[in-house]
């Protein structure tokens, strides 16, 4: 059976002094997914991707890594995985051809950096220093200098952060086809809708643990069945700040207590017809003056946010 | 690893500025020391043997004594050895003159019949050629002074020269070497403290750490990359200090940069360890200057540690400087073979096995 897995995480702990970065956390990631770690700041994704990649070794708890014993066979499994770190930088004076094929001969098995350009479409800039990018073509490039072995697993660690939002698309684009070429994909990332659209699985994660694993679908279909068909999420935004006695009043028309910040005010409601005039009339009575409504399907960044809150 | 070197050597040549001032740097102070005359102002060291002991002996010393360029010392003719040693300190450079004042010097039976007595010696090396010529015309004109009563005398029968053969050596030549050392060892504590705290700061160390190429090869091709630089430094250096300014280093020049790469190795050391200190690049640059450049003064670059007051020479030895320059000079300037500098190669072995250990406690990558 492990061996449908690229990566297994068992009970895994890391604490640093009296913190616990990833406490107890278990998941598994399938061969060919694109699976994706989601968490607030601090969570312990990032903890928990070094230890995968074998920069750091966990205080308890197990890791295979395709089928490989994290703990005892780290330089196997760093010979056949790619690694894309938050902020890494590479070597200022080599060109980019120069970096991959120099990261390449650290590998047994490489692929040639003209290729990697091509895939990541940097072929044009294969004499530029990597200061010479931007900042997309600057993470395209950390994602072609992970794949320079060909890797069967793919760890990036937040590969979109910071990047306008066509680059963006361009990235996830990449993703998707470095799964195609068959590769295994972990990811991070603080944008849902990115994960909602390219994750084939998530892990959510707080505080070191566990919160929810499946597919965006399976998770959104989750919460909404768990609060008894929710069907909507609204995001009311407020000619002032909410008192508490109007959130009361509002949260009473709501499934689940309302998420007030400042003049913003988030809810699900129930797919019941009356649902939506009951929460109006309420609105009004209360004397909450609506400058904006906003009527969506519940999104897995609803999800996040109910999940990780509080 | 060959290819981490060859990547190494390829982002050195690339970083201009950077390679410019650890070549040029050295290059400035070798122009600023090949400039000045050092003939013209070192002052000579006479010391001198009494074997008269009489009134014109006494009236020569003291004629001797007010040369404004003499040093002058009194030696004991008589003492066990201290001839021998006199002409030792000569061979050495430690010493300028000797001069020998022959017992009948005040012999009044021999003053009429100059030819016929012993004559003054004076014994030199023929390192400083100008020097001697005036040490020498100085000695003849108070020595015929005293003999002669103004009548004509042949000089050469009142002074002879004895004349120690000496390899061509001046003060240029050993301060040449002492920049060597001192390029050498800023270069490479620097230059790797640096590196490695750019490396740190961006992510480079963490992003080889994720690939399977072992660690001991990273630092190889670093160290690698670095011998090759200060073997181009050295030869750089003694080439322009030769060509440039006439400094002549008779000695065997592989030896030398063998001696160069020893002491670079200790110096690579430091750099690593001051890097792991380090929170920043300039901080490492900070701390890289002042590891160099109290030891830069103290190990001899520029003068001799002799001249150092109280414990500091002491101090000085224990400094992986001052054996790298003690065999240099003793192998590029005064000829020795590599064996003969052993003391000085093991201090400097035992700074690199020293140093190595510390370097491999402290080092972090993150």
């Amino acid at each position: 059976m492990a061996g449908d897995y690229a990566v297994q995480v068992v009970e895994l702990v890391k604490r640093y002094g009296d913190v616990a970065a990833v406490d107890g956390l278990s998941f598994a990631v399938g061969r060919g997914e694109i699976f994706g770690l989601l968490g607030p700041n601090g969570a312990g994704k990032t903890t928990t991707l070094e230890i995968i990649e074998g920069l750091q070794r966990p205080d308890s708890g197990r890791v295979r890594v395709l089928g490989l014993d994290g703990a005892a066979q780290g330089r196997e499994i760093k010979a056949r995985i790619g690694v894309m770190l938050q902020a890494s930088s590479y070597y200022e004076y080599l060109s980019l051809a120069e970096v991959l094929s120099l990261l390449g001969g650290f590998y047994p098995r490489r692929l040639p950096p003209g290729e990697l350009l091509e895939l990541v479409g940097l072929a044009d800039k294969a004499r530029r220093r990597v200061r010479q990018l931007s900042g997309g073509e600057r993470q395209r490039f950390a994602l072609a200098a992970s794949l320079v072995n060909d890797p069967e697993l793919v760890i990036l660690d937040e590969p979109s952060a910071g990047l306008d939002p066509l680059s963006r698309r361009e990235l996830w684009g990449l993703v998707r086809r470095v799964r195609e070429r068959g590769a295994t994909v972990i990811v991070t990332t603080h944008y849902m809708e990115e994960a909602e659209e390219s994750c084939d699985r998530l892990a959510i994660i707080n505080h070191g643990r566990l919160l929810a694993e499946g597919s965006p679908r399976e998770l959104i279909n989750r919460i909404v069945s768990a609060e008894g068909g929710a069907a909507y999420a609204v995001k009311l935004v407020t000619a002032g700040p909410l008192t508490g006695a109007q959130l009361d009043v509002l949260g009473r028309c709501a499934i689940a207590a309302p998420i007030a910040d400042g003049n913003t005010c988030l809810m699900r409601l129930s797919s019941h017809p009356a649902a939506l005039q009951d929460l109006l009339d309420e609105a009004g009575r209360s004397g909450v003056v609506l400058e904006q409504l906003e009527i969506t399907p519940v999104t897995l960044e609803d999800v996040f946010i109910e999940l990780t809150r509080g | 690893m060959l290819a981490i070197t060859v990547a190494n050597i390829k982002m050195m040549a690339r970083n201009r500025q950077g390679l410019f001032w650890a070549l040029v740097f050295p290059l400035l102070l070798v122009t600023v020391f090949g400039l000045f005359d050092f003939r013209g102002v070192t002052p000579a060291g006479l010391a001198v043997a009494d074997f008269s002991g009489g009134f014109k002996a006494e009236l020569l010393r003291e004629r001797l004594a007010g040369v404004a360029f003499l040093d002058t010392e009194e030696l004991e003719p008589e003492a066990p050895g201290a001839l021998a040693e006199a002409r030792q300190r000569l061979a050495d450079g430690d010493l300028g003159y000797l001069l020998l004042i022959p017992p009948g010097l005040d012999d009044p039976a021999a003053e009429n019949l100059a030819g016929a007595v012993e004559p003054v010696t004076l014994v030199y090396a023929t390192r400083n050629p100008e020097r001697n010529q005036l040490v020498e015309g100085a000695v003849h004109s108070l020595v015929i002074e005293l003999r002669s009563d103004g009548q004509p005398v042949l000089p050469q029968r009142l002074v002879a020269s004895e004349v120690i053969e000496t390899p061509e050596v001046d003060y240029f030549d050993t301060v040449l070497l002492g920049l060597l050392g001192l390029g050498i060892m800023t270069n490479s504590i620097i230059s790797i403290a640096v590196r490695i705290s750019v490396y740190r700061n961006q992510a480079v160390l963490k992003r080889l750490l994720v690939t399977p190429l072992p660690v001991w090869k990273f630092f190889a091709g670093e160290i690698a990359a670095h011998l090759l630089l200060a073997m181009a430094q050295a030869l750089i250096i003694l080439g322009v200090g030769v060509l440039v300014f006439g400094a002549s280093i008779p000695g065997n020049l592989g030896w030398s940069l063998v001696i160069v790469l020893l002491g670079a190795v200790v110096f690579l050391n430091i750099g690593f360890i001051l890097s792991a200190w380090a929170r920043s690049p300039a901080a490492a640059s900070g701390m890289g200057n002042a590891v160099a450049l109290p030891m830069m003064f103290l190990a001899g670059t520029f003068f001799s540690t002799a001249s150092l007051p109280w414990l500091l020479p002491y101090a000085a030895l224990a400094l992986p400087l001052t054996p790298m320059l003690d065999a240099l000079r003793a192998v590029a300037i005064n000829g020795a073979s590599l064996w003969e500098t052993w003391p000085q190669l093991a201090a400097l072995a035992g700074w690199a096995v020293a140093t190595a250990a510390v370097a491999v406690r402290v080092f972090r990558f993150s």
